[in-house]
Order: structure tokens, then C-alpha cells, then sequence
């Protein structure tokens, strides 16, 4: 009974249609990087360069850096000189952009469901599932900060796993073990390495 | 990576060398039942009041998260983030095991699974995992119940009938494909911790990965749940079975844990704290 219940409610939800102003956003970026990343034309060898300019450049409009560095530097961050924030601002730009960058260039024809957003304030959050080729479904939730009237993307969650929590243990491990600078060291070959 | 991780825990029930109290209860099933029964009963005896403890904990910090997010000073704001609070006293146990773990995947599990991968079809290797996945339904159902949620319990049991049929033994998901009900995942060491039972210290168990005191305790105890433990009586054939299921279901995640440690500053950290946040996450759920 239950089962025929669970069953009946499924289908009927199975594709919820929500819209929203963050759910338009964050669609919005996504829509383009999908548009990017399965264009047959931007596959080819020579194209390579220009496809990755491309998908830099959709992330970069909805991703606010500084504030995901702030955050995972967290309590390290106010102790840094001017100089040591710009270095770190800008090395840990490029690992999150590279790593995102190996994310979305697997893509494969994985389905992107909009399920929910929240506002709260200045904050708010968007709820996504994605179907994998192999109808794995994972859910992703995108963190938003607003900043003047648009917003921006400052965390991203996987089945639970925060990007920004987990870079800030690692971060946190790193220094209170050694030292800010030997972060950077590692930062740095990490950051050369995946090129 | 991390579900790789989780899953292989009932394998390893299954197929390691068992202690001669298990082996007694290997022998007679009922008593491995009535073992269970009375874990659970005690385990949910123990830690309702510390459950009470847990539900006042999380409104206060509701309430407190509530009134950071409202006040919000301009720099200090960041000093306020969470930093985990994993309690990780093996540390340097753990990371030899990390280390060990690391070495086994490159060296010995990629490439077999990845010769695996050559020979068999990507679907047929899909259909393989569905099989396992439904043999392990009675750990699933089980939590279920024993986390008071009897829609997933009938969830999983009506996945169970249409798997077993229309799915052909549980060789395709037809529950999930035709019907979109989806499975419930669920299993002791997350009903241990729906009734309050903190993760305690990190383990990296050598060949199972990430685990904790808690989930340690949680898939012992499944194992006696998993059909692979009482079913083939030869352990020479459980060992290859599960040896099967691990090699199959890595050749379904290959670059998984590549991806994970290529991003990572110190993949040691990221793995550990990947685990809890992705554990917290599913107890939560």
C-alpha cells in the first residue's frame, strides 16, 4: 500500500518544473558550459585552447573567487599582508577553476534537474540533481552570495561534501602543522602540475 | 570514491577470516538474528537520551547560525567558519594505511579493473552491481525500519519485488528505470548516529578505507545481514565473489579517486574530511 503510494508520488513529482531568480542563474551558467562542452564543433584538437577560454569565461561570471578564498582561509585569513592575500586570492582561483574545468569537460549528456532554491537575506541556495549515464542521481547544491543586485557562487556541495569545507580542513591541517607558506609552496606545484 | 569506499565494508565481512564467536553465529544464522536484535535494542536504549541531547544541540545551533547570518560583521565574519572537528588521535596510523591504500588501488586494483573494463561491456558490468546492490537489500530495509522510516522500508522491499522479477534477479534496476523509485541507502552505522551515536575516532582501515568507530561498528554489523556471509559455505568462494564485486564495481568508478586526489592539497585531509561531511550528510537525510 505504502509502496503503490511511494510509487504514485514519485512519478507524480518525478520532473518538478521550478523557476526562480537563483535557479535562473545558476541555469543560465550551466546552459551555456553544456552548450559549450557538447558542441561537436569545439571536440576538434585545434579548438582545444579556445573551448577551455570559453568555459573559463562562463565560470568566471557566476563564480565569485575572493569570497570562496576568504572562507576557506577562514580564521588564517585576517593574520595575511595585503600581498600574501592577492597571491593566495589569485593561485587558488586557478586550482578551483582547473578542478572545476576537469569536472564539466567529462561531461557526457548527464541530465541537470532544477529541484528548489532558498533565499535568506543576502545568502541563498539552489537545489540540483544530476542523473549520471549510469542513472546514478547526485545531488548538488550551489551556495549564493548576492553582491549589488546580481548573485554569485560561493560554495559548492556534492552528496554532502562541501568544496569550500573541505578545502578549509585541508588548508587549516597545512598551516596550524607548518606554516602559510608552506601552503603556498603546495598551492603552487599543485596549481603547476595540473596544467 | 567515498561510495566505493562504503559499500566494500560488507565484502570485507564477508570475506575475511572471522573470529570464532562469528564463525559460531556463521554456522547458525538465528543466532546472528538475535545478536542483531539485541545490538539494536541496546544501542537504542543507550542512546535515546543522548538522541534528546542531540535534537536540543542542533535547534541552539540553529538559533546560533540564525543569528550570525543576521549580524554578520564585515571582516571577522570568515574567523567564525567551521573548522571539522574530527577527532583523528591515529593520525599517524592512518596515513600509513592511506598511504598503503593508495598504493593498492594503483598499483594492483586500477589495473585489473581497468583489463576488467576492456572485456566486458559497460552495461553487463552495470547489471553486475545492480545484482549486489539487490542482494544487500535486507541491510537496507532493516535500517529503515530500525530508523523509523517505514515508507523507505516499503520502499526498498517494493524495489526488491520488482528487481527480483521484472529486473530478472536483480540484474536491472527496473525499479529505479521504470518506475523511478529510487533506492534508499541506508545501514548501521547511520542509524547509530540517527539515535546519537557521534562518529568517534577516524579510522583508515587497510584495504576498506575511511571508516570511523562508529561506522566500523555499523558494518559489522550489517555484514551479519549481508546474504554473501551465510551463502556459499566454501569461504574460498565468498573471498572470490567478493574480490568480483570490488574489481567491478572500481571498474565503474575509475578517475574517481584520480579526479578527488588531483584536486586535493592534501588528499590525507580532503579523503578524511570528504568521508565525514559525506557520512554527516547521510545521517542527516
Amino acid at each position: 500500500m505504502s509502496a503503490c503510494l511511494v510509487f504514485l508520488l514519485s512519478s507524480f513529482f518525478s520532473s518538478p518544473v521550478w523557476a526562480g531568480e537563483l535557479i535562473d542563474k545558476v541555469k543560465e551558467t550551466t546552459d551555456k558550459i553544456i552548450a559549450i562542452v557538447s558542441n561537436p564543433e569545439m571536440k576538434k584538437a585545434e579548438k582545444a585552447a579556445e573551448r577551455k577560454r570559453l568555459i573559463r569565461e562562463a565560470i568566471d561570471e557566476r563564480f565569485d573567487w575572493d569570497e570562496m578564498a576568504k572562507r576557506t582561509l577562514a580564521r588564517h585569513w585576517a593574520g595575511r599582508s595585503d600581498a600574501e592575500k592577492k597571491e593566495f586570492v589569485a593561485l587558488f582561483g586557478k586550482l578551483l577553476e582547473r578542478t572545476y574545468l576537469d569536472k564539466v569537460e567529462g561531461y557526457s549528456g548527464e541530465k541537470v534537474n532544477y529541484e528548489d532554491e532558498t533565499i535568506d537575506g543576502q545568502y541563498g541556495t539552489v537545489k540540483v540533481g544530476i542523473i549520471t549515464t549510469q542513472d546514478k542521481s547526485i545531488s548538488v547544491f550551489y551556495r549564493l552570495k548576492k553582491i549589488g543586485s546580481d548573485w554569485f557562487v560561493y560554495d559548492i556541495s556534492i552528496e554532502g561534501v562541501s568544496l569550500i569545507n573541505n578545502y578549509r580542513n585541508q588548508f587549516n591541517s597545512i598551516i596550524t602543522k607548518s606554516s602559510f607558506q608552506n601552503l603556498m609552496e603546495r598551492l603552487k606545484s599543485n596549481v603547476e602540475e595540473g596544467k | 570514491m567515498l561510495k566505493r569506499v562504503n559499500k566494500s565494508p560488507f565484502t570485507a565481512v564477508a570475506g575475511s577470516e572471522k573470529p570464532s564467536v562469528i564463525a559460531c553465529m556463521n554456522r547458525n544464522p538465528a543466532l546472528a538474528w538475535m545478536f542483531l536484535w539485541c545490538l539494536s535494542a541496546a544501542l537504542m536504549l543507550g542512546f535515546l537520551p543522548r538522541m534528546a541531547m542531540a535534537g536540543s544541540l542542533s535547534s541552539y545551533d540553529l538559533a546560533l547560525a540564525d543569528a550570525q547570518s543576521k549580524q554578520e560583521p564585515e571582516e571577522d565574519y570568515y574567523e567564525d567558519e567551521m573548522i571539522e572537528d574530527v577527532s583523528d588521535p591515529l593520525e599517524p596510523f592512518n596515513r600509513a594505511m592511506f598511504v598503503f591504500n593508495d598504493k593498492l588501488y594503483f598499483w594492483v586494483l586500477k589495473p585489473v579493473a581497468r583489463v576488467y573494463n576492456e572485456i566486458l561491456p559497460e552495461p553487463l558490468r552495470l547489471s553486475f552491481k545492480n545484482f549486489f546492490l539487490n542482494l544487500l537489500t535486507p541491510v537496507r530495509a532493516v535500517n529503515c525500519l530500525l530508523q523509523g522510516k517505514p515508507d523507505a522500508f516499503a520502499t526498498e522491499l517494493g524495489r526488491f519485488v520488482i528487481n527480483t522479477t521484472m529486473g530478472v534477479y536483480g540484474f536491472g534496476d527496473a525499479a529505479s528505470v521504470c518506475f523511478d523509485i529510487r533506492r534508499k541507502d541506508e545501514d548501521l552505522g547511520q542509524t547509530l548516529g540517527v539515535y546519537g551515536a557521534g562518529p568517534g575516532v577516524y579510522i583508515c582501515w587497510p584495504v576498506f578505507g575511511p571508516s570511523n568507530i562508529r561506522d566500523t561498528i555499523g558494518m559489522v554489523g550489517d555484514g551479519f545481514l549481508n546474504p554473501l556471509y551465510f551463502w556459499p559455505q566454501e569461504s574460498a568462494y565468498r573471498i572470490g565473489i567478493s574480490g568480483f564485486k570490488v574489481v567491478n564495481g572500481t571498474s565503474l568508478e575509475l578517475g574517481e579517486y584520480e579526479s578527488i586526489k588531483k584536486a586535493a592539497i592534501d588528499p590525507y585531509v580532503a579523503v578524511r574530511d570528504g568521508y565525514q561531511q559525506y557520512r554527516k550528510n547521510k545521517i542527516k537525510e
